[in-house]
C-alpha cells in the first residue's frame, strides 16, 4: 500500500507525460501514413511551433512594433488562444514548403527522403537560432490554468493537467476527423494504397501537400502545449521528435490507437522510472523501444507498412 | 530582439580591433618595429549559447569593460589591449578546441573566460600543456581550486564550499536538521553538493536524500513530487543556469517556496534578473551586489549603464563583477611583472594582495598561492520585501570574512606543476 | 585511385602549408580524424545503402576507451589504440546483431535509439566517463618503436603520427570495398531480396560492414581523445552524429570512395572560416546539404565524375570524329 501511495503521484505525472507524447506522434504519424518518409524535421517545427506563439504572446518575442501595441495589452488569455490558432498555419506553411522540396525524392530510394528531411530539421533549427537567438524563452501562461492545486497532500501544476485535457481532446477531435469527415477517409486510403487512390482519381499530390499541412500543424499545436514544461529552446525540437518515434514504431505505424497506447506507454514508463532514478527515465524510453522492435518486430498494433521496404 | 551584445557584432568588433582572426599570412609576416607595437591579445572564451550564454555574456560584458579602461588609461606596459572571442557553447569539448585554436592560431597572450566548470577545465588543460594564463572568472566547483587546480589557472569565483560554509551553520539553526540536496548532474553540481553534504553534517545536519537533475531538465515535476513526499526542513539545491530557472519558477508557481526552506548555493544574477521580485526565493549566496553601501560601487553601476544601455540586464550583479575584477587584476599583474612572462605573471598574482576598497567588498581579498583562488568576501541573501528600486531585488543578511569560509578541504586535493614542468609563454 | 593519392599528398605536407595559409595544425590532425571516421562510416551508407544516424556513438566509445586504457590498465600508446577500436567494434556488433535483418528506415530508427542510449549512459555514467564534463587529462603517449621513442606532444608530431594511421586504414579500406566482400556489399545496396535469393547471408555482410564501420569509428575516437586530451560526451549525441552523415553525403559518399575526405574538409573549412564572420554558417551547410540531397544526391564527388566523364567523352568524340567509323 506504501508503495502505491509513493508511485501513485508519479504514475498520474506519467499519464499527464503520455497523454502529450501521443498528441506529438499522431501528427508524425499522420505524414508517415501517406508518405513514403518520416519526416525527421518534426521536431523542429515542433519547436518553431512554440516560437511563433511566444512571438504571438509576448512582445519580447519578436515583434516588437508599436503598431501592435494595443494587441499586446489585451489579456494573457486571448493571445495565448491566438497563438493556438494562428502559430500552426505559420507551421503548415513551412511545413508545405517541406512537402514541396520532398517532391524529388519520390521514386527513389527512400533514403534519400530521409536524409533531406534530417537536413531541413538542422535548417529550421539554425532558422530559429538565428531569428531568436540561443537563449532560453518562455511562454507565459494564462494565470487561470497555472499554479498548483493540492491533491491528497500533495501539490500538483494545474498547467499539467489542463494540457492532458487538451491532449484528449485534440486526439478525440483528430479520431472524429479521420472517421467521419470524407478528408480523413481520403488519408486513411491514401495511407493504406495510395495507388488506388490515384486511380480513383483523386489528385494525390494535393492530398500529399494537406496532410503535411495538416501534420506539421499538429506538430505546432503540441509544441505550443507543451512549451510551458519543457522550455522554449532550439533544441527541444530533438527532445520531442526521438518520443515520438519511440512511441510510433511501439504502437506500429499506421495504427492510431497504438499510438495512443504507445504515448500513454512510454510517458507512465518514464513517469515510473522518475520515481525511482530520476536521472535514467530518458533511457527508459529507449531500452523500451528496442526491445519492443526485436521482441514484436511490428510493434504493439502494427500492419505491414512502407517503413518495411 | 535580441539582448545585449549579438555574437556577431563582438566577433566582428573584436576581428576590427584585434585584426588577429582571418588575416592569416599578414599575421605571420607582420613584423613589428618595436615590441611594444604588438597589442596584447586577449582571449575571451565566454559562452555564448547553451546552458550559461546569459550568464557568459553577462561576463563578458565585465572583461571588456576592463580592458576598454585599461586601453584608456594608456594600455598596459605601452602595449594596447586588444581581444578575441569565440563561443565555447558550454561545452568542454568546443572548450578545448577554442583554446587550441586561440594559442596555436592566434598566439593569445592570456585567455579569460568560464562559467561551467566542465568547460573552465577543459581549457584549463589545454593552456596548462601551452603555459598560457588563463583565468576562470565565473566556475565556483569546489574543484576548481581542488584537484583540477593549474599552475596557469587562476579562480576569481566563491567556490561552492565557501558558500556552502557561509550558509549551513545558520540554516540547521534557523530552519532545522533534515535536508535533502538537489544535484545538478555535473561537476559543478557534484563538488558543490558534496561540500553542502560534509558542511552541513558537521553543523548537525542529516542528509536524508539526493536527487540528481540531469544538465538540461526542464520537468521538475517528478523532482518536486519527491520533495513534497520527503517533507525536508531544508533544500540545498546545487542546480545552475537555465536548470535552475525553470527549476525556481515551477517551485515558486506551485507555491513551495515558503517550506521547505531553499538552500541555493550561490545566485548568478544574469539568472535572475528580469524574473520579477517575487521569484527570489530561499537563501542564497553572492560574491557582491549593486546596492552594497561601500565607496565606488555607485560609480561602477553608472559606468556600466553608460557602456551597456542596449543589455535588458539593468544593473550589473556578481557575474559581470567577476569577469571585470579578474580582468582590471590581469592589467595589474601584467604591470608589477613588467611583462607579459607567463611564469613572471604567474608570481605577481600568488599571495597577492586585494584590497577591500578595490574590491568593493566588505573585507580585503587576496590569491590563495596554493590553490590560486581568490578567497574573498561571500554574502548571503534573501529576497528584498522592502525594495528601494525594481532593480533590488537582494536583501544582504550578512557577510563572511574569507579566513572564516575558507575551503581547507581543496588545499589538501590541489597540487599544483611545479614551474619547470609549466612551459614557458609569452606574446 | 588518383584522388586519393592527391589526397595523402594534401595531408602529408600539410605541417608545411597549413600555417602560411593561416589555418592551425591542431585543425589539419581534427580534419585527419574526421576523414577517418567519415571514410569508415562511408563503409556503411555508401556501400551498402544502410543509414546509421548513431554512429557518433561508437566514435565516442573509443575515445572514452583510449582514456580508460590509459588511467586503469596500462599507459601505452598502441594498446590504448587497440582497445578504441575493439571496444567499438564489440559494441557496434552487438547492436549490429540487432539490427541487421532491418533495412531502410527502422533501421535508422534503431541506430538513432541505440545511439541515444548510449549517448545517456555515457552521460549519466559519471564515475567511469567523467559525466558531462568528460574524461580528461588523456595523455599523448609516446610512440614506442622499440628502437625509437617519439613524443607526440607536439601537434606536428601528432600531425604526422595521424597521417601515417589514417594512410595504412585507409589503404586497407580501399583493398576491401574493391574486394569480393566489398562488391557483395554494393550487391546488397542494389537489391538485398535478389542477394538473399542468390544464397547470400545478408545478414551476416550487413553484421560484418557495421562492425568494421565501428571499429574505424572506435579508432578515429581514440585519435581524438589523444589529440584534444581529453574524451566528452557530445560527439555521441544525435547533432555529431547527423553531421558525419552530412559530410559524407554531401562529399559523394554515396558514388564515390574518395568522397567523404571532400566533404569533411568542406565541413570543418566552413566551420573555421565561415564560423569566424557569421554565426549562422551552420545554416548555410544544412541549406547546401538539402540542396544537394534534391539535386545532386551524387554529391561532390559525384558531380566532379561527371564531369571527367564528360570531358572524356568529349575527347573520344573529337578523336573519334577523326578517323572514319567502323563500318563507314
Amino acid at each position: 500500500m506504501d508503495l502505491m501511495v509513493t508511485l501513485g503521484p508519479h504514475l498520474l505525472n506519467g499519464l499527464a507525460l503520455g497523454l502529450l507524447f501521443a498528441l506529438v506522434a499522431l501528427g508524425f504519424m499522420l505524414i508517415i501514413g501517406v508518405m513514403e518518409v518520416i519526416n525527421l524535421a518534426h521536431g523542429s517545427l515542433f519547436a518553431l511551433g512554440a516560437y511563433v506563439a511566444v512571438a504571438l504572446v509576448t512582445p519580447e518575442g519578436g515583434l516588437r512594433l508599436a503598431a501592435l501595441g494595443p494587441y499586446f495589452a489585451t489579456p494573457i488569455p486571448m493571445r495565448f488562444v491566438v497563438a493556438l490558432l494562428v502559430a500552426p498555419i505559420v507551421v503548415a506553411g513551412v511545413g508545405m514548403g517541406l512537402e514541396v522540396c520532398l517532391r524529388r525524392t519520390y521514386g527513389r530510394d527512400p533514403l534519400y527522403g530521409l536524409l533531406l528531411t534530417f537536413g531541413a530539421a538542422l535548417v529550421i533549427e539554425e532558422l530559429i537560432r538565428l531569428v531568436w537567438g540561443p537563449t532560453e524563452r518562455f511562454l507565459p501562461v494564462p494565470p487561470s490554468i497555472s499554479g498548483g492545486i493540492s491533491l491528497g497532500g500533495l501539490i500538483y501544476s494545474v498547467y499539467r493537467f489542463f494540457a492532458s485535457a487538451f491532449a484528449v481532446g485534440m486526439i478525440v477531435l483528430l479520431w472524429l476527423f479521420l472517421q467521419r469527415t470524407r478528408y480523413g477517409a481520403l488519408i486513411k486510403a491514401g495511407a493504406h494504397d495510395s495507388e488506388m487512390v490515384r486511380a480513383l482519381g483523386i489528385n494525390l499530390k494535393r492530398l500529399r501537400l494537406l496532410v503535411f499541412a495538416f501534420g506539421t500543424a499538429l506538430a505546432a499545436v503540441a509544441g505550443i502545449v507543451m512549451a510551458p514544461i519543457w522550455g522554449v529552446r532550439p533544441h527541444v525540437g530533438v527532445d520531442a521528435v526521438v518520443p515520438a518515434f519511440v512511441v510510433i514504431v511501439l504502437g506500429g505505424v499506421g495504427s492510431f490507437w497504438g499510438a495512443v497506447i504507445a504515448g500513454l506507454l512510454v510517458g507512465m514508463v518514464v513517469g515510473l522510472t522518475g520515481a525511482f532514478a530520476t536521472a535514467w527515465s530518458l533511457v527508459s524510453m529507449y531500452i523500451l523501444l528496442i526491445v519492443v522492435v526485436t521482441v514484436r518486430g511490428r510493434g504493439l498494433l502494427g500492419k505491414k507498412s512502407v517503413l518495411e521496404k | 530582439m535580441k539582448s545585449g551584445i549579438s555574437r556577431r557584432t563582438l566577433l566582428v568588433n573584436g576581428a576590427l580591433v584585434g585584426g588577429a582572426t582571418f588575416f592569416g599570412p599578414w599575421r605571420h609576416h607582420h613584423v613589428y618595429a618595436q615590441k611594444r607595437d604588438k597589442p596584447i591579445l586577449i582571449g575571451l572564451t565566454h559562452d555564448a549559447s547553451g546552458q550559461f550564454a546569459n550568464s557568459g555574456q553577462d561576463e563578458q560584458r565585465g572583461t571588456i569593460m576592463a580592458i576598454e579602461e585599461a586601453n584608456a588609461r594608456g594600455g598596459v606596459l605601452g602595449r594596447k589591449l586588444t581581444y578575441i572571442t569565440a563561443d565555447t557553447e558550454t561545452t568542454p569539448a568546443t572548450g578545448s578546441r577554442v583554446a587550441e585554436r586561440m594559442i596555436t592560431r592566434n598566439e593569445v597572450a592570456f585567455l579569460v573566460g568560464a562559467i561551467q566548470s566542465g568547460v573552465a577545465n577543459a581549457i584549463g588543460q589545454v593552456a596548462q600543456k601551452y603555459g598560457c594564463v588563463y583565468f576562470n572568472t565565473n566556475s565556483s566547483s569546489p574543484t576548481e581550486s581542488g584537484k583540477d587546480c593549474k599552475r596557469v589557472k587562476f579562480v576569481w569565483d566563491g567556490s561552492g564550499a565557501n558558500f556552502a560554509l557561509a550558509a549551513a551553520d545558520n540554516a540547521v539553526r534557523t530552519f532545522g536538521k533534515r535536508w535533502m540536496l538537489l544535484t545538478n548532474d555535473y561537476v559543478w553540481g557534484h563538488n558543490t553538493s558534496k561540500a553542502t553534504r560534509e558542511i552541513a553534517t558537521k553543523f548537525g545536519a542529516q542528509i536524508t536524500d539526493e536527487i540528481l537533475v540531469p544538465v538540461g531538465t526542464r520537468d521538475f515535476s517528478p523532482i518536486l513530487l519527491k520533495v513534497q513526499q520527503a517533507k525536508p526542513d531544508v533544500v540545498a539545491a546545487a542546480v545552475g543556469g537555465d536548470d535552475f530557472k525553470v527549476m525556481r519558477q515551477e517551485v515558486v508557481k506551485l507555491g513551495l517556496d515558503q517550506k521547505p526552506a531553499w538552500l541555493n548555493n550561490q545566485q548568478d544574477w544574469p539568472d535572475i534578473y528580469g524574473l520579477g521580485i517575487e521569484s527570489v526565493f530561499g537563501v542564497f549566496g553572492t560574491t557582491w551586489y549593486h546596492k552594497l553601501p561601500l565607496p565606488g560601487v555607485p560609480e561602477l553601476v553608472k559606468r556600466y549603464q553608460a557602456r551597456w544601455p542596449d543589455t535588458r540586464i539593468d544593473v550589473p550583479g556578481n557575474v559581470f563583477y567577476n569577469g571585470y575584477m579578474a580582468m582590471g587584476e590581469l592589467v595589474r599583474a601584467i604591470e608589477r611583472a613588467g611583462s607579459t612572462n607567463n611564469i613572471k605573471v604567474i608570481k605577481a598574482l600568488e599571495g597577492h594582495k586585494m584590497s577591500a576598497k578595490d574590491r568593493m567588498q566588505h573585507h580585503d581579498a587576496w590569491i590563495d598561492p596554493e590553490t590560486h583562488h581568490v578567497q574573498q568576501t561571500v554574502y548571503l541573501a534573501a529576497r528584498n520585501e522592502k525594495p528601494a528600486d525594481k532593480t533590488d531585488y537582494f536583501r544582504i543578511m550578512s557577510w563572511s570574512e574569507p579566513d572564516k569560509v575558507r575551503d581547507a578541504d581543496s588545499v589538501k586535493t590541489c597540487k599544483l606543476a611545479p614551474y619547470d614542468s609549466t612551459p614557458t609563454y609569452e606574446q | 585511385m588518383k584522388p586519393m593519392l592527391v589526397t595523402f599528398a594534401l595531408f602529408g605536407t600539410m605541417p608545411l602549408w597549413i600555417e602560411p595559409v593561416g589555418l592551425y595544425r591542431y585543425l589539419g590532425v581534427e580534419i585527419m580524424i574526421w576523414c577517418l571516421f567519415a571514410l569508415g562510416f562511408n563503409l556503411l551508407l555508401g556501400y551498402t545503402g544502410l543509414p546509421s544516424f548513431g554512429h557518433g556513438a561508437y566514435f565516442g566509445v573509443g575515445a572514452y576507451a583510449m582514456g580508460l586504457t590509459q588511467f586503469k590498465l596500462v599507459a601505452n600508446l598502441w594498446l590504448g589504440l587497440l582497445a578504441a577500436t575493439l571496444a567499438a567494434a564489440i559494441v557496434g556488433g552487438l547492436v549490429a546483431l540487432f539490427i541487421s535483418h532491418r533495412r531502410g528506415i527502422y533501421f535508422a530508427l534503431m541506430t538513432i535509439a541505440f545511439g541515444q542510449m548510449f549517448f545517456f549512459i555515457a552521460s549519466k555514467w559519471t564515475s567511469v566517463t567523467g559525466g558531462e564534463d568528460g574524461l580528461l587529462n588523456i595523455q599523448r603517449l609516446p610512440a614506442d618503436f622499440g628502437v625509437v621513442r617519439v613524443s607526440l606532444v607536439s601537434n606536428l608530431a601528432m600531425s604526422y603520427f595521424t597521417f601515417v594511421t589514417f594512410v595504412v586504414v585507409t589503404a586497407l579500406l580501399w583493398r576491401l570495398v574493391h574486394s569480393p566482400f566489398g562488391k557483395v556489399l554494393r550487391a546488397i545496396k542494389q537489391n538485398e531480396t535478389r542477394m538473399a535469393y542468390l544464397g547470400y547471408r545478408v545478414f551476416v555482410y550487413k553484421w560484418a560492414s557495421f562492425t568494421l564501420s565501428c571499429a574505424v569509428a572506435g579508432l578515429a575516437g581514440g585519435l581524438f581523445a589523444m589529440a584534444q586530451g581529453g574524451a566528452y560526451v557530445q560527439v555521441m549525441s544525435l547533432q555529431w552524429s547527423g553531421v558525419v552523415v552530412l559530410m559524407t553525403l554531401i562529399g559523394g559518399g554515396l558514388v564515390s570512395f574518395w568522397g567523404p575526405v571532400v566533404g569533411t574538409i568542406v565541413y570543418f573549412l566552413a566551420r573555421d572560416l565561415l564560423g569566424a564572420y557569421t554565426e549562422s554558417w551552420l545554416l548555410w551547410f544544412g541549406l547546401m546539404f538539402m540542396l544537394v540531397v534534391m539535386f545532386k544526391p551524387e554529391g561532390v564527388a559525384g558531380a566532379w565524375q561527371e564531369i571527367i566523364a564528360r570531358v572524356g567523352a568529349r575527347r573520344r568524340a573529337r578523336a573519334g570524329a577523326l578517323q572514319p567509323a567502323a563500318g563507314e
